[in-house]
């Protein structure tokens, strides 16, 4: 239907690609685009359409390119229990109680399920020690480190 | 025992009796959480003596609290979560992506095995609102347990 052979069709998909790609890897600006694109000597209108062409798809391909960087088991929820237990085969009359929690943990799209056990105090501890985390990224330290690193 | 200078005279496979049916009378009753007087009643009916009796309820008080903690720690648990570390990164690019400029927290959770001893952490890496979601869920099973507690 174009009237052109099928290895220029191809190069044309890949240098498309590549263009697209690596402008979206390096989040260049619509200046800079433009002015790369120039090089290339095509018309006026074909360059806008490469520009909206960029601008409309950076975000997706950002994201998918996002997904092959290394990394670990991302947390995607978690649920819990609280059990008391009354009595085992070593020992009667107990009142011991545990929290039971199943932790959902995503890895290159496939999910686990992990399912662990902890005690009151620690759960506690747990806490403490996670909103201690989160509020890490509100002190000066890592609010002059985001603004400078823009 | 068999080494103990004190029981040598005796022959080894009494002692070994006496020793096995000691464990066995001691652990029986610390899994039963039998009080003194039932103790007593039963050694009263294997024709104990009555200073050997309370010789023997009375070491058992002292050591009472620890044989039910041991007890209570024999069996089977899903691992046990025993701390947490954290760490906080701002990512700044790959060699995918450039200028990616996204806090993101690395949590693990240090776990043990009861039978085994070493079982590998879990760890998991999650962004700001992914932790606030996790943090929120635990402080709901706190909540729970501290009304539970109340009941």
């Amino acid at each position: 239907k174009l009237n052109v052979d099928v290895d220029t069709v191809q190069h044309g998909v890949e240098g498309l690609m590549y263009l697209l790609t690596e402008s979206s890897k390096l989040m260049i600006s619509e200046i800079d685009f433009q002015d790369s694109i120039h090089v290339l000597g095509f018309s006026d209108e074909l360059n806008k359409i490469l520009l909206q062409l960029y601008l409309g798809n950076r975000k997706e391909i950002r994201s998918i390119l996002s997904e092959l960087a290394p990394k670990l088991p991302s947390y995607h929820s978690l649920e819990w229990r609280l059990d008391v237990q009354l009595a085992s085969r070593s020992l009667r009359q107990q009142i011991k109680p545990a929290v039971t929690l199943k932790l959902h943990l995503n890895q290159n799209e496939d999910q686990t399920a992990q399912v662990l056990q902890t005690d009151p105090s620690t759960l506690l501890h747990l806490i403490q020690q996670l909103e201690q985390a989160m509020g890490e990224m509100k002190t000066n330290h890592c609010r002059r480190i985001v603004r400078n690193m823009k | 025992i068999l080494d103990d200078p004190d029981l040598k005279d005796i022959d080894p496979t009494v002692l070994k009796h006496c020793h096995a049916a000691a464990a066995t009378c001691i652990l029986e009753a610390g899994k039963q959480k039998a009080d003194i007087s039932a103790i007593s009643t039963c050694l009263e009916d294997c024709k104990l003596d009555k200073e050997r009796i309370e010789q023997f309820c009375t070491e058992y008080q002292k050591n009472k609290d620890a044989l039910e903690i041991l007890l209570g720690s024999i069996g089977r648990s899903p691992l046990h979560v025993t701390d947490v570390s954290w760490r906080l990164e701002y990512q700044i690019k790959s060699n995918q992506l450039h200028k990616t400029y996204q806090p993101s927290y690395l949590v693990t959770l240090n776990v043990e095995n009861g039978d085994s001893g070493s079982h590998p952490d879990v760890s998991f890496s999650c962004t700001m609102e992914q932790l606030q979601d996790l943090v929120g869920k635990l402080k709901d099973a706190a909540k729970s347990l501290e009304r539970a507690a109340q009941m």
